[in-house]
């Protein structure tokens, strides 16, 4: 059994679906990335599997257990962790105070906080440099750094990270991905939405999607078909 | 004030009488900041909590016969229904509305509730709500006797003050920071963003309540009493809110007690001649402080 199944899942905003009948599995300990273009329907899949939208049918299977339609708020105790579209990093508290709010949910254990706050300035010592700055005034390759950070804290199995280098420069997009490769060595299972090929070498899996339907579901190489690569991956 | 009473002695007892007045605008002003640093909203119907408790408080007293301590508290619970009610009614279907469509329902609140005192409560007009205790002078502070209605103002306001501004050093006072600024990224980490809505409304209403509950029986009270008229709060409240930043609690009330006290200096002979003077004082003062320090005295210059 697959750590997440999802099966015909069917979401939409008001009444017009988005996703037509998605099905896909993620197994546990893999690294997979979620292509499409823009509009293809990614964000959506990744906020239903989170829990910020809830699937008009279909199932979500997390764990062995349902998890359709169950709140955010819900999930990220169980050891899903979504690190947003768009960032959306705490602006106006501190760096240090970002990731206190990421580990919300096991904040009643601090040593699970101290760990995990280890593990992120490990990963990314750039945030332990800038624990007392205002997370809005962080570049926006710092702030992705801090978003993957605070969802981290939570101590998550599943670590979700839509568009991981959207508007980073090729070196701190690099960066980013071999932080990713080294979480998932480290035994979370990751999925990644992507819009950038160099996120290939360190995938397991693709799945590339288009226009709410999943058209493609394998390892990197088997991307041979050229019309494939050139329209997702640019390559 | 008696004529030829020396400046100084005068000055005095302006501060005495503007910290005691001042004392029902923080708490105004504190419930103010609360909603505004959770929902970035201004909230006009922040002293219409207190008046419902009043009026409901009043009631029970009267014509349930209750004992004084219950009639508060049978209050106090109407004051924080009214404030759940409007979070869940008005505030939470409007979540994605501009802030300033937020601004004006409150506003719509207020006036309706007002509505309905003047029609169910407007015969007496005037009523009169029993004080705590009955000692008029439990101290003199430069001539000016001080009540116990007025010490336990003080009272409240300071552990009222103290107890808000330690929250928001917690950890939940930072998921209320943290709801207001993203509230995606705040339900991603667990922060359930309708249960911070409900609790801070809940202790804003809870913050009006007991200024309309204290502050009543110092005079009698009307519909509406708090929110206007001679002894309306939501307007110096508001003044003393921006004054201290809008964001700051150690903030609301250090404007508040100043608009108090600002506004007791209109009363000082000198000014006697000038129509409306305690008013052109205090909003003379709030631009000053705004064109001098626009964050507020207390508030921060980015926040
Ligand atoms: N809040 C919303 N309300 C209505 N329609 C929406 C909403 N969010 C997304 N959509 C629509 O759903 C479709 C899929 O959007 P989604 O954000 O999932 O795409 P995406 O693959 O993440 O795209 P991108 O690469 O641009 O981020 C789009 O047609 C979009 O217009
Ligand atoms: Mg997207």
């Amino acid at each position: 059994m697959a750590l997440l199944e999802v099966r015909d899942l069917v979401v939409g905003y008001g009444p017009h679906p988005v996703l037509h009948g998605v099905s896909l599995d993620i197994e546990a300990g893999e690294t997979c990335v979620l292509f499409g273009l823009n509009g293809a329907g990614k964000t959506t899949t990744v906020s239903a599997i989170a829990g910020l939208l809830a699937p008009s049918s279909g199932t979500i299977t997390f764990d062995g257990q349902p998890i359709a339609g169950r709140p955010a708020a819900a999930l990220v105790a169980s050891g899903i962790s979504l690190s947003p579209e768009g960032r959306r990093v705490f602006a106006r508290l501190t760096v240090e105070q970002n990731l206190q709010l990421g580990g919300w949910v096991r904040r009643k254990d601090a040593a699970v906080a101290r760990t995990q706050r280890q593990l992120v300035f490990d990963y990314f010592p750039r945030l332990a440099e800038r624990g007392d700055q205002v997370a809005g005034t962080l570049s926006g390759g710092e702030q992705q750094m801090l978003a993957i950070g605070r969802a981290l804290m939570s101590q998550p199995r599943l670590l979700l990270v839509d568009e991981a280098s959207l508007g980073l420069s090729p070196t701190v997009a690099r960066t980013v991905f071999e932080v990713m490769d080294r979480i998932n060595d480290d035994g979370t299972t990751v999925l990644i939405v992507e819009q950038n090929a160099g996120v290939l070498p360190y995938a397991d899996r693709v799945l590339i999607m288009e226009k709410g339907t999943l058209v493609f579901t394998g390892v990197g190489d088997e991307i041979r078909d050229a019309d494939l690569r050139s329209t997702y991956l640019g390559a | 004030m008696v004529l030829g009473v020396s400046f100084v002695d005068q000055l005095s007892t302006a501060l005495v009488i503007g910290v005691i007045t001042g004392g029902v605008y923080a708490l105004v002003a504190l419930g103010l900041v609360l909603v505004y640093k959770a929902s970035g909203v201004f909230n006009f119907a922040q002293a219409e909590f207190g008046t419902v408790a009043v009026y409901a408080a009043y009631a029970a007293l009267e014509f349930a016969g209750l004992p004084y301590g219950i009639a508060l508290l049978v209050g106090v619970s109407a004051g924080v229904a009214m404030g759940l009610a409007t979070e869940r009614l008005i505030i939470r279907p409007l979540f994605d509305a501009p802030r300033v469509t937020l601004l004006v329902a409150t506003a719509g609140v207020a006036l309706l509730v007002i509505g309905v005192q003047f029609w169910r409560a407007n015969d007496p007009a005037l009523r009169v709500l029993a004080p705590i205790s009955n000692e008029l002078e439990r101290v003199r502070v430069f001539g000016i006797s001080v009540s116990d209605q007025r010490i336990v103002i003080l009272l409240v306001l300071a552990a009222t003050a103290a107890g808000l501004a330690l929250f928001f050093r917690s950890p939940g006072g930072l998921a209320v920071l943290a709801a207001s600024q993203e509230p995606t990224a705040a339900e991603l980490v667990g922060v359930s963003v309708r249960r911070v809505s409900s609790l801070t409304w809940g202790v804003a209403a809870l913050l009006g309540s007991l200024a309309g509950l204290l502050s009543a029986p110092i005079s009698n009270f009307s519909p509406g009493f708090l929110t206007a008229g001679a002894s309306g709060a939501l307007i110096p409240g508001f003044t003393g809110a921006v004054i201290g930043g809008m964001t700051s609690m150690p903030g609301a009330v250090v404007g508040g007690l100043l608009v108090g006290i600002v506004e007791s200096l209109g009363g000082l002979n000198a000014l006697e001649g000038i129509p409306g003077a305690r008013s052109l004082l205090v909003f003379a003062s709030l631009l000053v402080v705004l064109l001098v320090r626009p964050q507020g005295l207390l508030g921060r210059a980015a926040a």
